[in-house]
């Protein structure tokens, strides 16, 4: 009996998410998408005409996401396929690029950014760029053309809903762009120094005027070396970094270490390679499950530390 | 009733119009030639040869990267045998060349070669996302998205299951074809040198054997899978019976029935294939652990409660 009531439960549990992975011949458009910032972003420019299924759930590290069964099928019946590319995704990435030849309708959003904007990864390396590029907000509204482009392919009749939608949210892209360069005023320039888990803030740090130090490298398996974390200590006590920053996606112990070495204040928890669950609310009314309202956790929180 | 019987049964593997076909397939190819080869990693005590090639590819990944520049999968791919095979050579070097035993040689070998890469990649590659899992490891839930490759106009399948495919026959019939070569010089690698058939060489061939099956799996479905059924399907059977060939059948269906269910597990709650199918092979294990008849727990326990009845008798 409790067999049998364990595998109604599971039917039933499983019931809704078949539903979503079948195609539907008339109704909205299914896309794929996989970080939570990408998912949050084809939600906006396709609105009501589309359902849009995340691979990545929030909280999740795209380094160590690991796919569960039916992600194929909502890779399989998606009709159109988002990811964020310069090898952000890794081995999936890989996976995605073979996957075009056969299905059309798969896109980088970065492929719309210039290449002359990227930061370069590591010197004489060709085509490896720092794929952190969201925390730049005026880059990532040039990634609103490719998820237009891109849902525009597939449902031509909409086209101009995705446009309007689209060319709205670049607006509030850019506000948020000015918000950030405004928020970040009251730090003195010589102040602006973000000291991180991982390097997650290079274009953050280009864009809005920071020095930017990862604890660690872009590589998962790199680790902070002995001489890495003297200096770094030295270096915040140097310049007197007044608070350092933890990242949701990534093991805390270290940074906690060096603030403690260094007696500086641990500013708060930042989102870099994820965002948080839809609908939490943090103290200043920002919903930390969409990229405006994590951009503008992040940045308050920064403000806050560094002030 | 019946209802609830489809239900179980048969809907799972109608998800999505059943486009699992490939996955399962690859499932078994991998299984099955890990479990072919492990059988003998068993005899030899180097069943967690599997886990310290898994740590020991990441140097191999980095010079690949620094030497080529690029991280596409081939060149990952060459990398990765190249440093699986030096570390099979290395294992046996220390553990011939020195009183260390197998399970500390293979220790001594992935650590090392392990941090070999890590400082490898703080050194040179820091600003690289480089590892295994980004690079290297496939997932088995991705393989019916590949372009099916066809020969002379008719399409044979995916890529990699095509390569697995290869990998898998060349495994069966090395084992076929050298069975009595493994066999004496696994149980009596004296016997073996003697009889003209040189245990070493054996043993190094048999590695290198190891190094390649293993790193085209992790390419393939990625490293929990392999590293467990290096192990399960032999473990399993020599429950069963001491014989290899009888081990090697059983190794196969073992790899058949783990392939199958962890399918349908993974369907069922849909979490990672790769890890439902390792679950279902423990499970397949603890049945045969317990219930088997001749070594069993249970025939064991009720065995010795029958012994002691009777010596009471005697008594």
């Amino acid at each position: 009996m409790l067999l049998t009531t364990c595998f109604i439960g599971g039917c039933t549990k499983s019931g809704p998410a078949s539903n979503t992975t079948q195609k539907k011949q008339k109704g909205p458009i299914i896309v794929t998408s996989t970080t939570t910032m990408l998912t949050d972003l084809v939600k906006i420019v396709g609105g009501s005409q589309v359902r849009v299924q995340g691979l990545m759930g929030p909280g999740v590290d795209p380094h160590l996401y690991k796919a569960s069964s039916k992600d194929l099928f909502k890779l399989k019946l998606a009709d159109v396929i988002f990811y964020s590319g310069l090898t952000l995704e890794g081995k999936l990435q890989a996976v995605l690029e073979t996957y075009k030849k056969t299905k059309k309708h798969v896109y980088a959003v970065t492929d719309a950014i210039p290449r002359t904007l990227l930061i370069k990864a590591g010197e004489g390396h060709d085509g490896t760029y720092d794929p952190h590029i969201w925390f730049d907000a005026s880059l990532w509204a040039r990634c609103v053309d490719s998820v237009i482009y891109g849902l525009s392919k597939v449902d031509p009749k909409h086209a101009d809903d995705f446009k309007r939608r689209g060319a709205d949210f670049k607006k509030e892209l850019e506000t948020l762009h000015s918000w950030v360069l405004e928020s970040v005023q009251p730090i003195p320039a010589k102040k602006r120094i973000l000291v991180t888990s991982h390097d997650a803030f290079g274009y953050f740090g280009r864009a809005y005027g920071f020095q930017v130090i990862g604890l660690q490298g872009l590589s998962t398996v790199d680790q902070a070396g002995l001489l890495d974390v003297t200096k770094l200590v030295d270096f915040i006590k140097e310049q007197k970094v007044k608070a350092i920053f933890v990242e949701t996606s990534v093991n805390a112990k270290a940074l906690k270490q060096i603030s403690a070495s260094a007696g500086v204040a641990i500013g708060g928890e930042l989102f870099s390679d994820a965002m948080g669950l839809p609908g939490e609310i943090d103290d200043d009314g920002n919903d930390k499950g969409t990229y405006i309202g994590m951009m503008k956790y992040n940045v308050l929180s920064i403000v806050k530390g560094l002030k | 009733m019946s209802e609830l019987l489809s239900w179980w049964a048969v809907a799972p593997w109608q998800t999505g119009q059943g486009g699992y076909f490939w996955a399962l397939l690859m499932g078994f190819l991998v299984t099955a030639s890990c479990g072919l080869v492990g059988n003998y990693l068993l005899v030899r005590r180097l069943s967690l040869m599997g886990d310290t090639i898994s740590h020991s590819i990441l140097p191999g990944l980095v010079l690949a990267f620094l030497w080529t520049g690029r991280r596409t999968s081939w060149v990952m791919f060459v990398g990765a045998v190249i440093a699986a095979l030096v570390t099979v050579f290395l294992v046996d070097l220390i553990q011939k060349g020195s009183r260390i035993k197998q399970d500390a040689a293979m220790s001594v070998v992935f650590t090392v070669l392990f941090a070999l890469g890590v400082l490898l990649v703080s050194i040179f590659a820091h600003q690289v996302d480089l590892d295994q899992d980004c690079v290297l490891y496939g997932e088995i839930a991705f393989v019916p998205l590949e372009t099916l490759i066809s020969v002379g106009g008719v399409s044979i399948g995916p890529p990699s299951v095509v390569r697995m495919g290869i990998v898998f026959l060349f495994t069966l019939v090395s084992v076929v074809l050298f069975n009595k070569e493994l066999l004496l010089s696994s149980f009596d690698p004296g016997l073996s040198t003697s009889s003209g058939y040189s245990a070493q060489k054996i043993h190094l061939g048999l590695m290198a054997m190891v190094a390649i099956i293993v790193v085209s799996a992790f390419e393939s479905v990625g490293a929990i899978l392999v590293v467990a059924m290096l192990i399960f399907p032999g473990a399993t059977a020599s429950l069963i019976t001491d014989r290899l060939n009888y081990i090697h059948v059983l190794t196969i269906i073992q790899s058949a029935l783990s392939t199958l269910g962890g399918m349908y597990l993974a369907l069922w709650l849909d979490t990672s294939i790769a890890a439902s199918m390792v679950v279902v092979s423990m499970c397949l294990f603890a049945l045969v652990w317990f219930f088997n008849p001749s070594y069993g727990l249970i025939s064991t326990l009720v065995n010795r409660g029958v012994s002691k009845d009777k010596t009471l008798e005697t008594e």
